[in-house]
């Protein structure tokens, strides 16, 4: 036992420092899913082509920073692609993002042009601190978590403007939006696009993170991102635009020290997903379980 | 100044189940009037009022705003001009927000929203005494969230952000026909006083023929898409509840409620 835990707590700042690079797509996650209540799995699409982008970049020799802001940016075009898939040809979100995240993965596998890139020995947004006597890790929590803070001291301004007032007015009610002169395209485009860039520049920072670009890397991400919203909903709730904002981040924290707890205890990785997957969905059913018991068919059937 | 030119739309056209909601409709109202739509189920009411907001496309024909052409003109654009209270309460308001934050969406729709401070102290304070004037203590629930306030309340609160920014056209879509009597009367109350103040052209659908004689200064009846007859002036002070239902083909106990 006492050795199980000493492994575990040696295997923190790692977890730490994967999570804090995660929690982007977390975040990538929430704002369609909660803010806008637009359900998108661009996502597992975005989230390599970030790291794909950000590769292709470093490789062509451009400075760590800018293939982060490049990533973002083809981040931002998928997300308007999936978004605007949906309200021109009124294709169901979730089957609009599946689309664009298929799509993604023969795009990533092009700019890759092989299945698995290698970035080692490349300057990367780590390497100053690096350079300046910080351990690799140490130097990975600063700076993931120094975008991670900034990201959402960013966003809690924009959702105290008007334009971000207005943004979450389309997700609560899009024809009392409209009705307000709210165009609920520009929002939903641009609000799906900058949960995009979101995603990609998660895959950018893991990239540079662990030295190499692969095109299955956003596999699962999804359902991984979506179980850790719900523990951070759980934990900091969604009541008030701040606790939305902080339940991503703080999610992410808390689900994969989880997960590495698991693994230490010798959950084998391979049926991390069956147990992701039945925990977000015991997250989902819990309000109805709470509620009212199982509804009957009748009911479900009558509604 | 509103309006409707030889409006026409046809709903499922060409097949078994073809509805014409608008059959060239005419309407014209001068600034400041306050017109009652009645008529009855699938008479074109609440099909005049989208395409008067742009919800809703028109086949054929016009509408105007103040001498400009708007047809073409969606919705979200058209909202500098046009404001609108729907029956069912939860249409008009975001649920998931604060009154405060739907009082400044409301802003929004004559003031395009910008990157700047949205719920700032001054503001607080106008919503607060725009609210007052309801009495339902409202201006102290800024904070609140409105799906937690009862029917009632919201609609009260739909009213007072259509209000808001004097706008050129206000429709009012049964907007009381889903409160209780006393509520509704509340909100009724509440209407007049604001139509009245600020000097609205306004366009009230109802199935109540009380409040077709009791408000406003024209009642226009619509019949299959067009207007059957409408009364203005003295033909419309005169009117009678009694008068107004021996137009209907069909009579309902609606039509009497609270007559």
């Amino acid at each position: 036992m006492l050795e199980l835990i000493s492994h575990f707590w040696a295997l923190v700042p790692v977890t730490i420092a994967q999570s804090l690079i995660l929690s982007f797509v977390v975040l990538a996650i929430m704002i369609p899913f909660r803010i806008l209540g637009f359900p998108d799995l661009t996502s597992e699409g975005a989230y390599p082509l970030g790291g794909a982008i950000c590769a292709m970049a470093l490789m062509a020799g451009l400075p760590a920073w800018s293939a982060l802001l490049v990533a973002m940016a083809a981040g931002f075009l998928a997300g308007c692609a999936t978004a605007f898939i949906h309200l021109r040809f009124r294709i169901h979100s979730l089957l609009a993002g599946i689309l664009v995240m298929t799509m993604l993965y023969s795009v990533n596998l092009r700019l890759l042009g092989k299945s698995n890139q290698p970035v080692f020995n490349l300057r990367t947004i780590f390497s100053f601190l690096i350079d300046h006597g910080l351990s690799d890790i140490g130097a990975k929590i600063m700076v993931a978590g120094a975008i991670a803070v900034l990201a959402f001291l960013l966003l809690r301004l924009y959702f105290l403007t008007e334009k971000g007032t207005a943004m979450r007015a389309v997700g609560a009610n899009p024809d009392m939006a409209e009705a307000n002169g709210i165009n609920v395209w520009t929002m939903t485009v641009g609000g799906v696009g900058l949960a995009g860039s979101f995603s990609a520049l998660s895959g950018a920072i893991m990239v540079q993170s662990q030295g190499f670009a692969d095109v299955n890397m956003g596999f699962g991400i999804l359902i991984n991102g979506l179980a850790a919203l719900m523990i951070g909903e759980a934990v900091v709730g969604k009541q008030t635009v701040v606790r939305q904002l902080l339940a991503p981040f703080v999610g992410t924290l808390i689900y994969y020290q989880l997960i590495s707890v698991c693994l230490v205890a010798g959950l084998p990785p391979g049926d991390l997903k069956l147990a992701t997957g039945l925990f977000v969905l015991a997250m989902l059913a819990a309000p109805s379980l709470r509620g009212r018991g199982a509804p009957m068919a009748r009911d479900t059937m009558r509604d | 100044m509103l309006e409707v030119q030889n409006a026409r739309r046809v709903f499922f056209p060409g097949q078994p189940d073809e509805k014409i909601a608008l059959d060239g409709l005419d309407l014209k109202l001068a600034s400041g009037d306050f017109a009652v739509v009645i008529g009855s189920n699938g008479a074109g009411k609440s099909t005049l009022l989208n395409a008067i907001s742009g919800a809703l496309r028109l086949d054929s024909g016009k509408v105007f705003i103040n001498g400009r052409d708007v047809t073409a003109i969606p919705v979200h654009r058209r909202a500098v001009h046009v404001a609108r209270v729907f029956q069912d309460p939860m249409k008009g308001t975001a649920a998931t927000m604060t009154v405060a934050e739907n009082m400044l969406l409301a802003e929004l729709r004559h003031n395009p929203a910008r990157l700047r401070r949205g719920l700032t102290k001054a503001r607080r304070a106008f919503y607060a005494e725009q609210l007052s004037y309801l009495h339902l203590g409202m201006e102290n629930r800024l904070d609140t969230v409105v799906s937690t306030l009862s029917g009632g309340q919201r609609q009260s609160l739909s009213l007072v952000m259509a209000v808001t920014g004097t706008p050129d056209i206000l429709l009012l879509d049964e907007h009381t026909a889903a409160l209780d009597p006393r509520t509704a009367d509340l909100v009724m109350d509440a209407t007049i006083r604001a139509v009245t103040a600020l000097k609205l052209t306004t366009l009230m659908v109802t199935h109540n023929m009380k409040h077709a004689v009791d408000y406003g200064n024209r009642v226009v009846m619509l019949d299959s898409g067009r207007v059957r007859f409408e009364l203005a002036g003295d033909e419309k002070k005169n009117a009678t509840v009694a008068g107004l239902v021996s137009h209907f083909a069909v009579k309902t106990d609606r039509m009497l409620l609270g007559a």
